[in-house]
């Protein structure tokens, strides 16, 4: 398992040395053939499920910056998800405005958002911190439900999907194309972000703020930075969650077991690492989707897997194969050497 | 190439054995998704259940089995989305029942109105699920615009105009809430005396209570889930208002924690409900009995009633559909299975009054039950007793 993740990793090294977009569009194109091969295989269904995957894959990756990339401990980026798809939401309804214009608003207004909830950051840390970003998010959801304006308890009901021109994006298969490309475009600015000073900065601080401070990175500037990074994802994912049929919002949607399994897809895929984020979110996805006829065990499942990943895998999946990787060419390397001195 | 080749062969053995799963003809299949969360949620599921599996031990429907699929949405509408897509793509079943909770019937709708699939409701009250337009569902309960008018109707010809309200943020709740200022409104020119907001869980209510006090109303309507309502109860006792101001209920006030946890604070709340455990037909005896020997609950509330009512409804239907249960006939079955529902008439079960439905896809269609019944809690505790203040039979276009 591992060589065939070595050498997939080394195609996908050498296809990016022709061109850094190239592995991208080619897993683009391949991911354009999915919706039929997954129906052909295993159902309709199973692509709907699917949307619901690229939709948690957005808001792990983007949560990853703040928590893995950045290291700060927030609990409010469900708030954030919420915000997203109520702005959308209202947007659309209220003001008859497309999907096209509707969600990069509802990305802009959850990016003061992210602001805000950013900003304790600047002062506060660790439980502290997760204490002050979850109050922030659970208000947004109890001002959903108080709020008629934003749909109370009844909800937002009848938010229209997204058209191009004449054309509703409605079908299972048609709405995967809309979120699957959103995903691949969050993974791949992830990737950018990561890799660039900004990323630098970001893992300068996770990893000692005062050393990060003393070597000139503006610590409370790429601390908010990273929040309104990340709520950009959020907002996004919120805004393609609220026009997808059926096109209906509750508050309860965005409670802190939807934070709590969204904080165990990051940390079963491995905190800090994008791959093991998508990963992470595939994986507790389908899990809570096949054991729906188990709903009683659960609850019950979900937190012993997550008492048992931080105990024995810390670093999550993700973690654990980019150790047996690094182990791997180590050995290696090691026997080259040994066969270059024999 | 041996990994790619063991990861097709996995692939394929996995779909097959999911596809496997689907489309098995012979067998009438029925998709459940309920609120299965709470301790009595979990009864009205498994009861429904039972149930289903009693009608196929019998026999089953004109010699078919039914499957049923039974799905928790956790009352979140997201959940209860993604269980009704499963149960009409993946399990391709003939007939939907959900769920619980009206915020999540209500995005349901649109589902099996799109994929055709006829949805028949057991517990929601929200008066918007029937008036969305769609063919394809039935409503067992009675429409929460019924449950208002009968509370305001009673409210303001033996109790007083001056009433304030407690509303918790559930979809039902609201619901309630709202339709009773309305209609105090329209039938008594009444406006609220006092209206809050709570929370879907709300612990504290001393604040509201001390204002209501001071307030000096007639009655105090709360309207909330089980347990959030008895903490209400019991806290505008705590508060010092007496007995002589007079508590209303949502309709969740029928739900049998609600006296339970309430104690002697539930002496004398009254409530509009589908039953009356204090029913002394022979056929409510039974049922009453029936519960308590299979569930251990002392007097089954009305989503007891309710889910025994609907599958004696779909039991009905079933029979009356001529179904082919074939692959290809699953549209005509579901269609069939509609119209079938939709012909039922004059169904006397548990509930208050006869329940009926026609084809039109109006609410004066598609609200089954439409008299509700005033229910007041004699007695709280454990082995609480209720009488019944009145039972009435509403115009079909009532609220609308």
């Amino acid at each position: 398992m591992i060589s065939f993740i070595t050498n997939f990793a080394s195609a996908i090294e050498s296809l990016a040395k022709i061109h850094r977009l190239l592995p991208w569009v080619i897993a683009y194109i391949l991911l354009l053939f999915l919706p039929n091969l997954i129906t052909a295989t295993f159902g309709e269904y199973y692509v709907d499920l699917a949307n619901r995957c690229c939709l948690f894959i957005l808001l792990a990756v983007g949560l990853n910056i703040v928590k893995g990339f950045c290291g700060q401990v927030t609990v409010g980026h469900i708030g954030l998800y919420a915000i997203g798809a109520v702005t959308s939401a209202l947007l659309a309804q209220n003001y008859g405005l497309p999907f096209w214009l509707s969600a990069p608003l509802a990305i802009l207004v959850t990016c003061c958002a992210g602001l805000v909830v950013g900003l304790p950051s600047v002062r506060l840390e660790g439980a502290y911190l997760a204490l002050a970003t979850l109050g922030l998010g659970e208000s947004v959801r109890i001002m959903i439900a108080v709020t008629p304006a934003l749909g109370s308890s009844t909800g937002i009901m009848m938010i229209p999907a997204p058209t191009i021109g004449d054309y509703v994006i409605e079908s299972f298969d048609h709405y995967f194309y809309l979120v699957m490309t959103a995903a691949i475009i969050g993974i791949y600015f992830s990737f950018v972000i990561l890799n660039s000073s900004t990323g630098r900065a970001f893992k300068a601080i996770r990893e000692d703020v005062i050393a990060a401070s003393v070597s000139g990175i503006n610590v409370p500037f790429y601390k908010l930075l990273a929040f309104v990074i990340s709520a950009i994802y959020a907002g996004l994912a919120g805004a393609l969650f609220a026009h997808m049929p059926p096109g209906y919002l509750h508050h309860n949607n965005f409670t802190v077991i939807e934070m709590v399994t969204l904080l165990l897809m990051v940390v079963l895929g491995g905190i800090g690492n994008i791959w093991g984020g998508v990963v992470g979110a595939i994986v507790v996805t389908v899990i809570y989707d096949q054991t729906k006829d188990y709903y009683f065990y659960q609850p019950l499942i979900f937190g012993i897997t997550m008492v048992f990943l931080v105990v024995f895998m810390p670093r999550g999946i993700g973690g654990v194969i980019e150790q047996a990787i690094v182990k791997r060419k180590f050995i290696e390397k090691h026997e080259e050497q040994n066969l270059g001195t024999s | 190439m041996r990994n790619w080749t063991k990861f097709l062969a996995g692939l394929a053995a996995g779909g097959f054995v999911l596809s496997a799963t689907a489309a098995l003809a012979d067998e009438i299949r029925v998709g459940i998704t309920m609120r299965m969360v709470s301790e009595n949620g979990q009864k009205y599921g498994q009861m429904v259940m039972d149930e289903i599996g009693l009608i196929n031990e019998a026999g089953g429907i004109n010699g078919h089995q039914i499957k049923a699929t039974l799905m928790n949405d956790e009352c979140k509408s997201d959940k209860g989305v993604a269980n009704a897509n499963k149960l009409i793509f993946q399990e391709k079943v003939h007939l939907l029942i959900g769920s619980t909770c009206s915020s999540v019937s209500l995005p349901i709708v649109d589902v099996t109105a799109k994929a055709q699939v006829p949805q028949i409701i057991p517990h929601s009250t929200n008066s918007q699920i029937t008036q969305k337009g769609s063919a394809w569902v039935f409503r067992v309960p009675v429409s929460g615009r019924f449950y208002a008018g009968v509370n305001a109707k009673y409210v303001g010809e033996n109790i007083g105009k001056k009433i304030a309200y407690i509303c918790a943020a559930d979809a039902a709740s609201q619901n309630d809430c709202d339709a009773m200022q309305a209609q105090m409104k329209s039938q008594h020119g009444a406006d609220p005396a006092y209206v809050a907001q709570v929370q879907e869980k709300e612990v504290d209510f001393r604040t509201h209570m001390q204002k209501i006090k001071s307030a000096g109303v007639d009655g105090i309507m709360v309207a909330a889930l089980a347990e959030t309502m008895s903490r209400a109860l019991i806290q505008s006792y705590e508060a010092g208002i007496g007995t002589d101001v007079r508590r209303i209920g949502s309709s969740s006030a029928s739900n049998a924690p609600v006296p339970k946890i309430s104690g002697d604070a539930v002496k004398g709340v009254f409530y509009a409900a589908a039953y009356s455990n204090a029913d002394t037909r022979p056929i409510a005896k039974l049922f009453n009995q029936m519960v308590k020997d299979r569930y251990g609950i002392h007097a089954p509330d009305h989503d007891f009633s309710q889910a025994y009512d609907l599958i004696r409804i779909v039991e009905i239907a079933l029979n009356n559909s001529d179904l082919k249960l074939t692959n290809s006939s699953l549209a005509a079955d579901r269609t069939a299975i509609r119209d079938a529902i939709a012909n039922v008439k004059n169904y006397q079960g548990l509930a208050s009054g006869p329940i009926s439905f026609c084809a039109a896809a109006t609410p004066q269609c598609r609200d089954g039950n439409k008299t509700p019944v005033l229910i007041a809690y004699k007695k709280g505790g454990e082995a609480f007793e209720t009488e019944v203040l009145a039972r009435v039979n509403m115009p079909e276009d009532f609220g609308l």
